[in-house]
């Protein structure tokens, strides 16, 4: 139970991201075609990190509990 | 176990990034010091803010669930609470149970000593020589 409020942390966090990587031409404080401000370098460069880190967290998340799942059906076979 | 330990410190590392998201505006110079927050400014403290409180919750799911684990597999041994003992009142010493009996053979030799007193007082005060008073007022 706690760690599945973990993993919904992790898929929030890589939605806030997200959202970082976009919000600077959403919101329409990058003007199109002109240079990239400080503000949205700064935005892309930690929304990036945070979608990416928790991205790949999630992904090893899930592969080693399937890992676990599968052991599990072995030693049930067995 | 170590996917639990890699999502705590993915975690933690969004806490930290929340945080710099909440100053960057003021830390890169974007927000003029005396103006009005610009709308940059307001999505990044907000955004930071949203990210810092859901890293602080995935940081604390993440480690409580290790303990939990820990504790399920006896590596951790949660220590109990054990009530503060009360304080037990020592019982007063019991007072000597004794007879009327011997009570009064304890007192008897204490009234006897009084009786012989009292008339003992009565013959010096029959054998004195003169009467203190009258002997004060011969001197």
């Amino acid at each position: 139970m706690k760690a599945k409020v973990g993993v919904t942390a992790l898929a929030l966090l890589f939605v806030a991201g997200l959202w970082l990587i976009a919000a600077p031409f959403v919101t329409g404080h990058q003007p199109r075609g002109a240079a990239y401000t400080d503000a949205t370098v700064n935005d892309l460069w930690v929304g990036g990190l945070l979608s990416g880190g928790s991205f790949v967290t999630l992904v090893a998340y899930a592969a080693d509990a399937l890992r676990e799942i599968t052991g599990r059906g072995k030693h049930a076979a067995d | 176990m170590i996917r639990k330990f890699a999502g705590a410190v993915v975690a933690a590392l969004a806490l930290m990034a929340g945080l710099w998201l909440m100053i960057a505006p003021f830390a890169l110079g974007t927000q003029p010091e005396t103006a009005d927050w610009t709308g940059a400014t307001t999505s990044e403290f907000f955004t930071g803010l949203g990210v810092t409180v859901v890293g602080v919750i995935g940081v604390a799911s993440f480690v409580a669930s290790i303990h939990e684990e820990l504790v399920t597999r006896g590596l951790v041994t949660v220590r109990q609470r054990r009530p503060e003992p009360q304080p037990v009142p020592e019982p007063a010493p019991a007072a000597p149970q004794t007879s009327s009996a011997e009570l009064a053979a304890l007192l008897a030799p204490l009234v006897e000593a009084l009786r012989e007193d009292l008339n003992s007082t009565g013959e010096h005060r029959q054998n004195g020589a003169t009467p203190l008073i009258g002997a004060e007022d011969n001197r």
